[in-house]
């Protein structure tokens, strides 16, 4: 873990308020593993005070890839940030996804939740069998599946509510017969709090492990404010930045 | 080459900065960032008795400068926090002190007593101004008599220096300060953190579930800043200064209205090795204003 001042070599906008971000920080591109994240320091000023919680989409030494929606005042004064402009990034932080040797494993994405899958698929997907299901609102909302078709990947399979890409509906509608038909022996699942707590219980009757990351509003990334604490089934509270984020999902409580 | 020491009358501090309560963690998380030895003081986390789950989610939101936390103390009880001291004392001989919290009078007594016989302390903090352990942020600081009794009963138990944590939630401040003075404390520190509120429109519902939380941050430095001047005119023991300070002149500003030391917090949490950098801030200062020493310049606020 180190505060590094990271310098951005490429800022994309993949439209909507999607955006990408190439970041020399060796440093930290050094030791990243699929699962860390960083927090992000999107100003010198002090509003927003705090930095900012982002997944490693990807590693090449010495970059490492943001992507992110700008959806509130700290992301979007980071989507505004270009080339050559520089930033202090914390990382790489939480506990990441172990790797499964030899294991069956089937991501499950929504929307941005893709982040930290995309990373496990590019380094894991050529040591074992790897699935994807992703989903989204719309076409607009999975603006990264040119770079997903790139990855090394047995199966993949879209969703998307509004039908403009792959199967229509939400991703827990197919969820089931993608199981059943490929019979993972791990599932790791990234995206909003409904679609987790869904699969929590869809996947209840498999004899699967089944690992989630989670998002917080995190204070300090790296377990010093307690600030991001997640209630656990048996009532703990557990923090989500050097606890997690990756939890099995069937520890957590979700909200019913 | 400027002279960071301070003196606290009953001990002399190598520097102003003291990491506060809250913000630090146990001491360990920040050991990766710099080296903990060039502060004043490094202060643990509050601690019960008894390990603290903490109050539910949310427990953080973001204001222009600011930061509302309802953390509730959470905390894993004090005979994982002795481990804890031991281990960070292996690393670093930097001064470690104690933040003292209970339910009720006898825990805060028994808490101090607990930490008062660890060699490894070296003073405690009695946190009578949390406001996130009641709905409605009520605590003991906000009654002179309470405090007094308080700070006497601890008072007697202990053989360490006793700082006691100010809230600014209270009418009279001053007078709060000088009951715990007068009941033995040896400094006071302050300001603990604003009661403020945050509504969500959509819920039509506050943020936090306790309603109350604390706002900290570099929002509250003036606010901060007129209680410790306020309080400092009056006390004759030490003053540590507390309210979002972020940089080097915050430090001086808080020397010149009376404070002897200060406690960095929040900026903690955006930075790292905040410390480090205000450390190095202040000795530049010094340097441009030609101070030696801060104590030339303690309370020389002209007015």
């Amino acid at each position: 873990m180190l505060d590094e001042r990271g310098l951005i070599e490429d800022a994309r906008s993949l439209g909507g308020n999607y955006h990408l971000l190439k970041i020399a920080a060796p440093g930290i591109a050094a030791s990243a593993k699929p699962g860390h994240f960083v927090m992000v320091r999107v100003s010198a000023a002090y509003d927003p005070l705090l930095r900012r919680p982002l997944g490693i989409l990807e590693c090449r030494p010495p970059y490492i890839g943001l992507y992110f929606q700008a959806l509130g005042r700290g992301t979007s004064m980071l989507a505004a940030l270009g080339p050559g402009d520089s930033l202090d990034i914390l990382g790489p932080l939480g506990n990441s996804f172990p790797e499964f040797p030899g294991k069956k494993v089937l991501l499950i994405a929504g929307g941005r939740g893709i982040v930290p899958l995309y990373h496990y698929a590019q380094v894991c997907a050529e040591r074992r069998p790897l699935f994807l299901i992703y989903g989204g609102r719309g076409k607009a909302d999975l603006p990264l599946l040119d770079r997903i078709k790139a990855l090394r990947l047995q199966g993949l399979f879209i969703f998307s509510e509004d039908g403009s890409l792959g199967q229509k509906g939400l991703l827990t509608s197919g969820l089931e017969k993608i199981v059943r038909e490929e019979r993972p022996d791990v599932t790791l699942s990234c995206g909003p709090e409904p679609m987790l707590a869904a699969l929590a219980g869809l996947l209840k009757p498999f004899p699967m492990q089944n690992l989630a990351s989670l998002e917080a509003i995190m204070g300090c990334g790296f377990g010093v404010c307690q600030g991001c604490a997640v209630r656990t089934v048996t009532g703990a509270l557990r923090k989500v930045c050097d606890e997690g984020p990756v939890f099995p999902l069937e520890e957590i409580q979700w909200p019913t | 080459m400027a002279d960071l020491s301070v003196d606290l009358g009953f001990r002399t501090l190598k520097s102003p900065l003291i990491a506060a309560s809250g913000t630090f963690g146990y001491g360990e998380e920040f050991l990766p960032f710099f080296d903990l030895d060039i502060l004043g003081g490094v202060i643990m986390k509050g601690i019960f008795r008894e390990p603290r789950p903490g109050n539910p989610p949310p427990r953080l939101h973001e204001t222009p400068a600011g930061l509302l936390n309802s953390i509730g103390l959470a905390g894993p009880g004090s005979e994982k926090l002795q481990e804890s001291i031991r281990r960070l004392r292996a690393r670093t001989p930097v001064p470690i002190i104690v933040n003292v919290c209970g339910e009720d009078d006898d825990e805060f007594v028994a808490v101090a007593e607990t930490f008062s016989a660890m060699a490894e302390v070296a003073m405690l903090e009695l946190n009578i101004s949390c406001p996130n352990v009641r709905q409605g942020g009520a605590c003991p600081a906000q009654d002179a008599g309470h405090t007094a009794r308080l700070v006497g009963r601890v008072k007697e138990r202990i053989r360490k220096p006793l700082i006691v944590k100010l809230s600014p939630n209270v009418g009279d401040i001053v007078g709060v300060a000088l009951a715990a003075q007068d009941a033995g404390a040896d400094a006071l520190s302050l300001v603990n953190t604003f009661l403020g509120l945050a509504v969500d429109i959509d819920a039509r519902r506050p943020v936090f579930a306790n309603i109350y939380a604390g706002l900290s941050g570099p929002a509250i430095k003036p606010l901060a800043l007129r209680l410790v001047r306020e309080v400092c005119r009056k006390a004759y023991v030490p003053v540590i200064g507390i309210g979002g300070i972020s940089s080097g002149r915050d430090v001086l500003e808080y020397i010149l209205v009376g404070a002897a030391a200060v406690q960095i917090g929040t900026i903690n949490f955006r930075e790292p090795a905040a410390a480090l950098r205000i450390t190095n801030e202040i000795e530049a200062e010094m340097e441009r204003l030609k101070i030696g020493n801060l104590s030339e310049i303690r309370g020389q606020l002209q007015t």
